[in-house]
């Protein structure tokens, strides 16, 4: 009776460690025709080297190369904030190249500022408009296009230089010139200045990647150009893509 | 009674005894990885799954040798918005190759539509919705005019990695790891699926199984850049029998086009130059 009880209780132990080694056995070869690449299901991950993360932001002109990966690239401090500075003479014109990718994304969309037609009249301000005097002459504006009123219309005018806005207009371009940081919009160039952004005169030598709206076609020295309000862009391949540099002329 | 209780007691502790080491057997047959696949390691040596390697080899020397081909490709890159939010752009590639110093690519978008043209000599770009085309000086051979393009002029030609004389050494140099995946059909069409990965890069292809091991579809991942994007290309209608004649490859400007220059990147302005050979 006690030898029989005793058995018992080892068999039941010895059949359940055998099943579980049977169930096993399958278990370890699929995990090893897996590494193997045998035509079974694969559901573990590939072999990972290490992460190299590093305390950067990574920008590429363009992807979609195994060979010329690490062409190109630019790295920027995570956390680093950009400096703002005034703008002055010292612009490298090439510095900013490598912000826009060769896709149509990065063009965005349409924005309100995109329909700016000189000399427009309209009769009315859309709601959220607000009014700023520009060296002593009043103006209005609505998310990056500037108005005067005539008689009891608006009229679509240039960016006055000197505006002091809180906001930028939506959808504003960041061109990086290098030292100075630019918003482009409208055909307006905005620095941060004072906690709000202030239009400056169009540098000169910066690459940006969309005409102002109504730039008219013309000829620099031979080569196309487009003018919006006294400054010349003239088009380039810049990074394969068609961008424009603004010129002296 | 005692005595048979202890005796019973001691026939479970063996039976559990069993048990836990036939567990443990399975711990140890799931979790060790098979001898061949093993993690690279820091510096280390590439580890690449010998049949990975194999069929990747397969699929550069079948390019390599290729006189001429033609390839559709549809891309799918992701790019951040300003606002943060990752987004795809899409974009459609008709590309033309002729060994050893002819190219002809066609890239078409929504909003951009260009041609780029290499016809031994020089490296048009033509932007067909603006009518502007712009030329760069370019070497005799394919390998190094799509180095110059990239390192001097910012162009990366698309899909360069095909395009090059050896596809295979092109891919797998800087390869820290490589694995077979195994097969999965891509728009149903049965394929190898094979992901690698190198620095800041990892990267996928697949496949076709069968006598043409052409690629049908490639992901790059750059897990160095914010939000880690993908670019994607999926392949179709590989063609290694109609014949490219010269005139493909040759640029005449539209009626009414106007050429641009091409802007040339300054050497400061580079992290690394020319790291990607």
């Amino acid at each position: 009776m006690t030898m029989n009880l005793a058995t018992a209780g080892l068999r039941r132990g010895i059949w359940i460690g055998f099943l579980v080694l049977l169930a096993a056995g399958p278990l370890g070869y699929a995990q090893r025709q897996e590494s193997r690449g045998a035509e079974i299901p694969r559901a573990s991950a590939p072999p990972r080297a290490p992460m190299q993360r590093q305390p950067a932001v990574v920008d590429r002109s363009n992807h979609g190369s195994i060979r010329h990966v690490d062409t190109h690239v630019a790295q920027r401090p995570v956390e680093a904030p950009r400096v703002v500075e005034m703008p002055h003479d010292g612009i490298d014109q090439h510095a900013h190249v490598i912000t826009h990718h060769d896709v149509d994304a990065d063009i965005g969309g349409q924005r309100f500022w995109h329909s700016f037609v000189f000399g427009a009249r309209i009769h009315g301000l859309r709601p959220g408009y607000f009014q700023l005097t520009v060296n002593g002459l009043p103006y209005f504006c609505d998310d990056g296009i500037y108005y005067q009123q005539v008689g009891d219309d608006y009229q679509e005018v240039y960016p006055p230089v000197g505006a002091d806005v809180q906001e930028l207009p939506d959808g504003a371009i960041e061109v990086d010139a290098g030292n100075v940081v630019y918003y482009y919009a409208g055909g307006a160039f905005y620095v941060q200045q004072d906690g709000g952004y202030v239009i400056v005169p169009a540098p000169i030598g910066v690459i940006v990647p969309e005409l102002p709206p109504g730039a008219v076609p013309t000829s620099v020295g031979g080569w196309v150009a487009y003018q919006f309000n006294g400054t010349y862009y003239q088009p380039q391949f810049v990074n394969g893509v068609t961008q424009y540099v603004t010129i002296s002329p | 009674m005692k005595r048979l209780s202890r005796i019973s007691s001691l026939a479970t502790t063996w039976g559990r005894r069993v048990l836990t080491f036939a567990a443990l057997t399975v711990f140890v047959a799931v979790s060790v990885p098979a001898a061949d696949v093993k993690p690279a390691e820091a510096g280390g040596k590439p580890v690449i799954d010998a049949h990975a390697d194999e069929l990747l080899r397969r699929m550069g020397d079948y390019l390599a040798q290729a006189q001429f081909f033609s390839v559709n490709a549809e891309i799918w890159q992701d790019v951040q918005l300003a606002s943060g939010q990752i987004v795809q752009a899409g974009r459609t590639v008709d590309l033309q190759v002729r060994r050893p110093n002819r190219l002809h690519a066609e890239v078409r978008s929504t909003r951009r539509n260009r041609g780029l043209y290499y016809d031994g000599k020089s490296i048009t770009l033509l932007n067909r919705v603006q009518n502007f085309y712009g030329s760069i000086p370019a070497p005799a051979g394919l390998d190094e005019a799509l180095d110059v393009a990239c390192e001097r002029f910012g162009i990366t030609m698309p899909l360069e990695d095909l395009i090059v004389s050896d596809p295979y050494q092109n891919a797998i140099h800087k390869a820290v790891s490589g694995t077979d995946l195994g097969p999965v059909t891509v728009l149903g069409v049965p394929c190898e699926h094979l992901a690698f990965s190198q620095g800041m890069v990892d990267w996928q292809i697949w496949l076709e199984a069968g006598a043409s091991p052409v690629p049908k579809k490639i992901v790059i991942t750059y897990k160095d850049e914010d939000g880690a994007p993908q670019y994607t290309a999926i392949f179709s209608n590989w063609d290694f029998e109609t014949k490219l004649p010269d005139f493909l490859f040759n640029f005449e400007p539209p009626s009414g086009a106007a050429k641009i220059s091409v802007a040339e990147i300054k050497v400061e302005n580079q992290a690394q130059k020319g790291g990607g050979k």
